[in-house]
């Protein structure tokens, strides 16, 4: 430890009486970290806004809904989405065996629908759902309450509405749960608020999963299929108990309803799993390529230290060649160097979080991402550059204590 | 006394150099014993072998053929470590140019060989003072270098080669930068060195400087071509 202290001091000395030879080593290890930093947290950044979207589905969801695209049966294809309120019981009563934790019916007619108020109104997404719904979906009710078993038995005109519907449509000046909004030619109570849901990076990238959440107007199923004459359920979305299930589940599901509708129907399903393994492939990958290149940078970092420190090798032959023939063995030459070596690439390391973390602000500020700090890349930064510096110091300062102190003095 | 007890003893050591293809025999066969106590000066053209004999004794190098001895003990077979080990304990260095390291005080200078000995700071800074001080550089422990003279920088180069409490100091022609008047006061210092009991061994060209020492060797091709007491040894009571 005492050695160390003096070492220590030596070797700030010693790179103190190169300023500017030192100041530019410590700028490539800098850079080379600010780099690593503002990549690694844009792209936690990145992967945070992304999945976080993704929830907004549910991450464990599966849809199963009705093909039409097949031409099976001879031709003795039926009217119809091939599921009905019965299905959806049978389901229930059989989830747990099925590895399904929750399960709505969404009935969702393809016509666009107004929701009103006296002189306001707005378009609005209606979607007829179960119980479960919200569950499903992470849909966070801000006010009011989400729908009870008899809110769906006896099909009441009640409704849970997204911020955008609340905002143009509701009167303003009074409590929103409670109020009356006219659907179609029906008057429903509001019972409940849906909290925000954030698609915008979805939608920006054009993605179909980028569809607003923040216009939807949710009542019964039961309610819309009265509404419309109808008995159809479009379709099931369900949450599966294991994420890894999901495809699983899904062919248990159909091959259930085919089972309750052998003839005229096939069945399709999608699973928010299979996008998430695809969203991790390219998250992944974007992430690797982003770490790979902003490492090529820590590398340059690190051969500017390499390359300084063989300088400084030659230029103190002699210093070492005194060092030695004083006593100095070659661990203690090895060292000297390797901690200033050491030295640069710490204090480059935390210029470089300093300055990273200010990029990855203006970035975040930029990309509208969120900044996600982390201990892990944080330490990690400063372990790499030290070893960087450590590694890249390694074979001059070797190349320094192997010296003959007969050469090294008779260097001039 | 310990005074008759030799010290260095070097049988038949040869060394050669290899320069590309060449091999240049630099030493042959040398024959050479030195006692505790002694002042010796080796003298010789330039070629004849005079620093590479010097940096042998010295264990700054390591020799070809023969055997050498240092208190006993053969140093052929020594690691490098264990030779940084030896020269620490028990050898101090003089050079013709100081070879002090520019960015340390005088006074770390001085204190750098009890770095390598792992000697606590306060302790070593003590000593390097009162090392500083014997030398007739209280004043200027902590100037560097640069802003010392010649010959001061000789005196913290020998402060520095004392501070270990050496057996041996070595000298690589310790005048050889310095005006006369200067070099004569560094003779001065290292005669009183020697009536304290230290041995010195001395590479030097200037007769008037070998004049210093109680036996002076002459080589000439690598080879010892004499062996002689000075008038001066015979002044001193053995």
């Amino acid at each position: 430890m005492r050695r160390l202290m003096d070492s220590l001091h030596q070797a700030i000395q010693a790179l103190a009486d190169h300023k500017l030879r030192t100041a530019l080593s410590v700028l490539g290890i800098t850079i080379g970290i600010a780099a690593v930093m503002a990549v690694s947290t844009i792209s936690k950044g990145g992967n945070y806004v992304v999945y976080s979207e993704l929830q907004t589905f549910g991450l464990n969801s599966v849809w199963v809904y009705r093909n039409w695209n097949t031409e099976n049966n001879g031709g003795r294809m039926r009217p119809g989405s091939g599921i009905v309120a019965n299905d959806y019981q049978d389901l229930r009563q059989t989830r747990t065996s099925l590895g399904i934790r929750h399960l709505t019916p969404i009935v969702n007619p393809d016509e666009r629908w107004q929701a009103s108020q006296q002189r306001r109104s707005s378009n609005i997404q209606l979607l007829g759902v179960g119980r479960d719904y919200p569950t499903i979906v992470n849909d966070d009710i801000l006010e009011g309450r989400a729908f009870t078993t008899l809110d769906i038995a006896q099909k009441k005109p009640v409704a849970l509405l997204a911020p955008t519907v609340v905002e143009r449509v509701l009167d303003p000046a009074r409590a929103p749960v409670g109020q009356v909004v006219r659907i179609g030619n029906k008057r429903f109570t509001v019972v409940g608020l849906l909290a925000g849901k954030s698609r915008d990076f979805l939608s920006s990238i054009g993605s179909s999963g980028g569809q607003n959440a923040n216009d939807r107007v949710v009542i019964p199923y039961t309610t819309l299929q009265a509404m419309n004459g109808e008995k159809d359920i479009n379709n099931l979305q369900l949450e599966v108990e294991h994420f890894d299930e999901a495809a699983l589940v899904a062919e248990r599901v159909k091959r259930r309803l085919l089972q309750r509708h052998p003839t005229g129907y096939e069945y399709s399903s999608e699973t928010m799993a299979s996008y998430i393994v695809t969203t991790d492939r390219i998250l992944g990958g974007v992430g690797v390529i982003g770490i790979v290149a902003a490492s090529i940078s820590l590398l340059v970092g690190g051969m500017g230290i390499m390359n300084m420190m063989g300088t400084s090798v030659l230029e103190r032959t002699r210093e070492i060649g005194v060092r030695k023939a004083i006593g100095a063995t070659e661990k203690d030459i090895l060292y000297q160097f390797l901690l200033e070596a050491g030295l640069i690439s710490i204090v480059g390391g935390v210029l470089g979080l300093l300055i990273g973390t200010v990029a990855s602000v203006a970035l975040a500020y930029a990309t509208g991402f969120p900044v996600i700090p982390s201990l892990f890349s944080i330490v990690g930064a400063l372990l790499v550059s030290i070893v960087v510096g450590v590694l890249s110091g390694y074979l001059p300062a070797r190349r320094a204590a192997r010296m003959k102190p007969v050469d090294a003095l008779n260097t001039q | 006394m310990s005074s008759k007890q030799s010290l260095i003893d070097l049988v038949g050591v040869s060394k050669s150099y290899h320069t590309g293809s060449l091999q240049v025999d630099v030493l042959h066969a040398v024959q050479l014993s030195i006692t505790q106590g002694e002042f010796v000066a080796i003298m010789g053209p330039s070629g004849s072998g005079k620093s590479t004999l010097l940096n042998l004794i010295a264990c700054l190098d390591v020799i070809d053929a023969g055997e050498y001895c240092f208190a006993g003990q053969s140093v052929r077979s020594l690691s490098g470590d264990a030779l940084a080990k030896l020269r620490l304990q028990s050898f101090g260095f003089v050079f013709q140019n100081f070879n002090l390291i520019a960015q340390l005080s005088a006074l770390r200078n001085v204190e750098l060989p009890l770095v390598y000995a792992g000697v606590p700071r306060m302790l070593r800074q003590t000593k390097a003072k009162s090392k500083l001080e014997q030398v007739g550089l209280a004043a200027r422990v902590s100037h560097r270098p640069v802003e010392l003279s010649g010959g001061q920088q000789q005196r913290v180069a020998i402060a520095r080669a004392l501070i270990n409490e050496p057996d041996v100091l070595i000298a690589d022609e310790p005048t050889g930068s310095l005006d006369s008047e200067t070099g004569l006061e560094i003779m001065q210092l290292f005669t009183a060195l020697h009536a304290q009991g230290k041995t010195i061994v001395m590479v030097t060209h200037e007769d008037d400087v070998a004049e210093f020492a109680h036996r002076i060797i002459r080589l000439k091709d690598g080879i010892i071509v004499s062996d002689v007491k000075t008038s001066r040894s015979l002044l001193c009571v053995d």
